[in-house]
């Protein structure tokens, strides 16, 4: 079942009003290390379909009425039922303003071509109000938290959605039970990069936690809480490692399927 | 499926089970595990944890003891409940020889990993004579409970020896690992010479040492050398300070990869420090370091006098910063005595292939589980 080599991966990326933020950085560097990019549209009122349609790997739906407010399962859940058709062996679900480090490039194959760990964990940074400082205080802190953002597909496996209205996760379950690897690649999450924003997703997110705990959470509250200045830090890129993928590449030729960046 | 072995540890996952640990030791486990399926067993794992159970291979489950006391460097409570658990075992396999006090199954194995009451800590945490007398009267205990022990080093066994020379016959020395089937041609990159530390960044491994050669060298060969330090921190926060280290000089990385990169990995090296100062066995990454044919520079302490013979195979010098930049500073200087060490090296880790390590490992469970 587990295959040590030509795995496939499939990205899985849910997407609204998309077409002016970082849908088209997002896609056009998922296009360096992925086989496939679904997208699922939801109902967006801009050009998001148009920009997702333009890249050579995406396969795009458009759902006439939004999902995500009402109900963030079954969007997600729509969006897993679109990716497996393409028959994944992997599948990163991703969301359209988040970018791994350049590294994965060079190292997702060697991720993903092995016979072990089924579930890949990767620690997101919040960047905030800008492009090149993360947030680090309190539940912001990427240091201390991995979040599962690649799986193995096992067609023979049932899987089911839990039923939460935010916050279900990206995978059904049971992902969360899958043998786990934690990677030091690192994610780039630029929802929180434009200050204008804030407001008004602290609003979405103030509601909601109105309706599910009848209380404001206290991460929630941060968002309209300035961080200090050591509770920025700056981004620092890691450096690639360029030789492994030229040496997995050895003998291989022109047609390797990541063309250089 | 066979009989039954439960395989009592102290950490495969995490207490709280939120991380998997990923060093030698859990490889270790997970290639005795494979065995252990292979020979038809059914295999169990019990680990110190906050009552989660996991799977660690496919129908292979780690469950866990809600115990954590720690008394003289033991878990009495741990090895009681495993004991009352384990009621449905035919064997048992303590994967850490003080996990067998006070009490072990029947027909039961523990493994040492090599000694690691060397490190001047140990000192200050049994600080009294009686402290270490209660600590020693429970490693005779921990040792004489089982049938066998097999240790991953000669340095643990002629301690034991010549601490208790009544428990000689039960000891049975099974080195560790190298997968040499993983193998593949060196890479050449004329231009640079690539060092690497492979090992998680703690003290007691010789990461300060190392990071301070690294600074040196670097500057005294600028855009020559490449130090790439690949393996977790002990803690969140030391892993961001190493990468922001990194991030601030050309050719220093910091990095890590799951264990069946390593070799891969290795293959693109050209010297592997391994400046260990105490608690250690015959490593693991030493050996795949050596299979690849980089040309080791480790320090005599533990097993690594098993399988790094001074001048022939890697060089061996006591863990200063001095001592690292010096031997350093030698190989990256002398390509050809590099290349000597690297192809002596691959020969040398034959003697420790992953089948070799499966033969022994049989003999010992067909004469302890039958």
């Amino acid at each position: 079942m587990r295959k040590k080599s030509g795995n496939r991966i499939v990205a899985m990326i849910p997407v609204r009003n998309e077409a002016c933020r970082y849908l088209f950085q997002v896609l056009e560097h998922l296009s360096l290390w992925v086989d496939k990019i679904v997208v699922l549209d939801d109902a967006s009122e801009d050009d998001t379909y148009e920009v997702a349609k333009s890249f050579n790997k995406v396969i795009a739906y458009k759902n006439e009425k939004t999902l995500f407010v009402e109900n963030e399962v079954a969007l997600r859940a729509k969006l897993w039922d679109l990716t497996i058709r393409q028959e994944p062996d992997w599948i990163v679900a991703i969301d359209a303003d988040e970018i791994f480090e350049d590294r994965i490039v060079d190292e997702v194959e060697f991720l993903i071509n092995q016979d072990y760990y089924d579930a890949v964990y990767f620690r997101i940074f919040d960047f905030w109000a800008s492009q090149t400082h993360y947030r680090v205080d309190g539940g912001w802190n990427p240091w201390v938290k991995f979040q599962l953002f690649l799986v193995r597909y096992d067609p023979h496996l049932n899987y089911t959605w839990p039923q939460r209205e935010i916050h279900c996760g990206r995978f059904p379950m049971p992902c969360q039970d899958f043998i786990p690897y934690y990677s030091d690649i690192r994610i780039k999450h630029f929802g929180w990069a434009e200050e204008r924003e804030h407001y008004k997703k602290y609003l979405f997110y103030r509601d909601k936690d109105l309706k599910i705990h009848g209380q404001i959470l206290p991460h929630t509250q941060s968002i309209l809480v300035s961080p200090k200045s050591n509770d920025l830090e700056k981004w620092c890129n890691s450096k690639r490692l360029y030789f492994l993928r030229d040496g997995n590449n050895e003998g291989k030729g022109a047609d390797f399927k990541n063309a250089a960046s | 499926m066979g009989k039954k072995v439960g395989i009592l540890t102290t950490n495969f996952f995490s207490p709280d089970g939120t991380r998997m640990v990923y060093g030698g030791a859990e490889r270790y486990g997970l290639e005795l595990t494979k065995l252990l399926l292979e020979l038809d067993y059914e295999v169990v794992w019990w680990q110190i944890g906050s009552g989660w159970e996991k799977e660690i291979l496919p129908g292979v489950k780690i469950y866990t003891i809600p115990e954590t006391k720690n008394e003289f460097m033991t878990f009495p409570n741990v090895n009681q409940h495993f004991y009352e658990q384990a009621v449905e075992m035919d064997y048992a396999i303590y994967f850490v020889t003080f996990l067998a006090y006070p009490q072990a199954l029947e027909k039961s194995i523990s493994i040492s990993h090599g000694i690691f009451w060397d490190f001047p800590g140990f000192d200050r945490q049994l600080a009294t004579e009686v402290d270490r007398k209660e600590w020693l009267r429970r490693m005779h205990i921990a040792l004489s409970g089982v049938q066998k022990v097999v240790s991953v080093d000669t340095n643990t066994i002629n301690w034991i020896n010549a601490t208790w020379p009544g428990l000689y016959h039960k000891l049975e020395y099974i080195p560790n690992f190298v997968d040499m089937a993983n193998s593949k041609p060196r890479v050449e990159h004329p231009d640079k010479v690539r060092i690497i530390f492979p090992r998680r960044l703690t003290s007691v491994r010789g990461v300060n040492e190392a990071a301070r050669a690294a600074k040196v060298l670097i500057g005294k060969y600028p855009g020559k050398v490449e130090f790439h330090f690949v393996g977790r921190g002990h803690s969140d926060l030391l892993e961001a300070e190493a990468l922001k280290w990194a991030s601030e000089n050309d050719d220093i990385y910091y990095y890590w990869q799951p264990p069946h990169i390593m070799q891969e990995l290795f293959r693109h090296m050209d010297i592997a420090i391994i400046p260990t100062k105490a608690a250690e066995g015959t490593s693991l990454s030493c050996l795949e370091a050596m299979a690849a044919g980089c040309a080791v520079i480790a320090s005599p302490v533990g097993g690594l006098t098993d399988i790094v013979i001074d001048g022939y195979n890697g060089l061996l010098v006591k863990p200063t910063s001095k001592n690292l930049i010096e031997a350093l500073d030698y190989l990256i200087c002398n390509e050809n005595e590099r290349k000597r060490l690297g192809e002596n090296a691959v020969k040398v880790a034959e003697a420790f292939s992953l089948e070799r390590w499966k033969q022994k490992w049989r003999k010992v469970i067909f004469e302890i589980f039958h």
